[in-house]
């Protein structure tokens, strides 16, 4: 028998449904383990448009040619693109994110490549409650996985997550 | 005070340009200015989480993001992340991968309309033992906006590779 937890939905009338985005910073306790869906496949173009669009004037992620003397023998991957389409793939269990107050670690193990598909879980090292009413903090250990279930990146940041029911979530018709 | 260069001589009046700096070239205590800077937009950020995956409201639903967070435009700490570790790469071109980042802050957001300029420091450079073509730079990167306030640094670790020991000669650079 699968096991549930936390609502997908909020009731907001006789028959009617809400979507719900988001664990509130009650939900989260140190250990749970959070495997994100859907993963997202990074293709070459994609790398092009982040390097082009950040100024990265790296050529190793946009000159096919020129990558294929590297040892990659094609381009690698933006670090940074993969870092953001990760933490991107945790929105779902995250929505009640205030912001990201910073990283302590951020570790490339592997490299990517176009084409290469990743997986996003999370795992809450830390929580703390200074008392704040709207929110408290947590520290997230976030992983990239890829299609062969290997890590790719690893990274340690807190973040600011509000409370239940101390933000306007509803009155904005969330 | 060393001097660089962009030009490589290839013949009389002709001219290659040189894609960043030689792990050779680097000293500990060298600070490096990045330019350009970059001016973030509103657009920057919705593209920039949709691109992901990312469907949060926050960068979709401009009523929910007056009503939860007052309608600032605070600028994705991971885009943010990426721009300043972007605008690095005409000195530090010569790149084969970053290891990884360390200490990442955000000490003022960054919002709509900003520009920010980097600079970077050489805090340590060492060669590396299993890949003898490459060397590792330890770095400290700031980003600052056109007032001046520190909106992001970090440290980095990458591997560069060593004088004449990169694919340039193979890849026509």
């Amino acid at each position: 028998m699968a096991e549930f937890a936390f609502a997908s939905h909020v009731p907001v009338g006789e028959n009617r449904y809400r979507e719900r985005y988001g664990l509130d910073f009650e939900d989260f306790a140190v250990g749970q383990l959070f495997k994100h869906r859907p993963g997202l496949t990074i293709s070459q173009q994609d790398n092009v448009e982040a390097a082009l669009d950040t100024l990265n004037q790296a050529m190793l992620h946009f000159d096919a040619h020129y990558a294929a003397q590297t040892e990659w023998k094609r381009p690698l991957v933006v670090s940074t693109l993969t870092l953001q389409r990760l933490i991107g793939l945790t929105w779902k269990t995250f929505h009640k994110r205030i912001r990201i107050l910073g990283w302590a670690d951020i570790s490339m193990t592997r490299p990517v490549f176009g084409g290469d598909t990743l997986y996003a879980e999370s795992e809450i090292k830390a929580k703390y409650d200074d008392g704040d009413p709207s929110c408290g903090r947590l520290t997230v250990v976030t992983r990239g996985i890829n299609q062969d279930g290997v890590v790719v990146c690893s990274m340690e940041y807190d973040v600011l997550v509000y409370k239940r029911d101390a933000v306007p979530f509803a009155q904005a018709n969330y | 005070m060393r001097t660089f260069y962009s030009h490589r001589k290839l013949a009389e009046d002709v001219y290659i340009e040189i894609a960043g700096l030689e792990y050779e070239d680097f000293a500990v205590g060298q600070i490096f200015e990045h330019r350009p800077g970059r001016t973030f937009t509103a657009e920057d950020n919705r593209l920039h989480a949709l691109r992901a995956a990312d469907l949060s409201a926050r960068s979709v639903d401009a009523v929910f993001n007056e009503k939860v967070y007052g309608g600032d435009q605070v600028i994705s700490e991971t885009l943010v992340l990426g721009v300043v570790t972007a605008l690095t790469t005409k000195t530090f071109n010569k790149v084969v991968a970053n290891l990884g980042w360390r200490q990442v802050r955000f000490p003022t957001p960054v919002r709509v309309g900003d520009t920010i300029y980097a600079e970077s420091e050489v805090l340590g450079k060492r060669d590396s033992e299993s890949r003898p073509t490459q060397g590792i730079l330890h770095i400290r990167t700031r980003a600052v906006n056109q007032r001046g306030e520190e909106v992001c640094s970090f440290e980095r670790h990458l591997l560069i590779y060593k004088r004449g020991l990169g694919p340039y000669d193979a890849a026509g650079y």
